[in-house]
């Protein structure tokens, strides 16, 4: 995305918009990926406390899901660029 | 340009011009829903879902990669054909669905 035609302003109030999205976009995630580890690991309900088992799928799941959008965000951003290049090539 | 007709919601506008920060938003929005769409797709194909280790293995590794690629694709495809019909349907119709 391209702010430089934002005046300084503009910048800032596009700032404050975009934390207060990072906000509400972490606590999205968060709730995605307790239902996502939820149903992954627990199947169990003869006991009401998490075994050492659950715990560790819980601990691997939300690692697991850190590291997979990790590696999205970045073959994401590697495609991006090369659109954006592609566009700059026929543009000169 | 003109704010003087958009509400009390927006009166505070020092110099700022809103219909360009709208703009802005729609396409940050636009972008980071495709990016979540992505991440929860491509999560579901490719990773297992045993948990018995917090890496990703060498395979789905491969099939995140590949899923990013494809999910890319399928945007451009799918993009290309609505174009297409709408172009045929009304004629002459700018399309907005282009590049990001």
């Amino acid at each position: 995305m391209d702010f430089s035609s934002f005046t300084s302003a503009e910048q800032a109030h596009m700032t404050k918009i975009i934390e207060k999205r990072q906000m509400t976009d972490f606590l999205k995630m968060y709730a995605n990926l307790t239902e996502k580890c939820f149903n992954a690991c627990c199947n169990d309900f003869t006991s009401k406390a998490l075994s050492s088992k659950e715990d560790q799928c819980i601990l691997n799941c939300t690692e697991k899901f850190i590291k997979h959008s990790e590696r999205v965000g970045a073959r994401f951003a590697e495609a991006n660029a090369d659109i954006q290049a592609a566009a700059q090539q026929q543009q000169s | 340009m003109s704010f003087l007709g958009r509400g009390p919601g927006n009166a505070t506008n020092g110099g700022i011009n809103m219909d360009k920060i709208d703009m802005a938003l729609t396409e940050l929005d636009t972008v980071t829903d495709f990016f979540n769409r992505m991440v929860q797709s491509c999560h579901s194909k490719c990773i297992n879902a045993r948990y018995a280790e917090a890496e990703l293995n060498k395979g789905e590794s491969v099939c995140i990669d590949r899923c990013v690629a494809k999910f890319n694709d399928v945007q451009k495809k799918v993009g290309e054909k609505l174009q297409s019909r709408t172009a045929a349907n009304a004629g002459a119709a700018p399309g907005g669905f282009g590049a990001l």
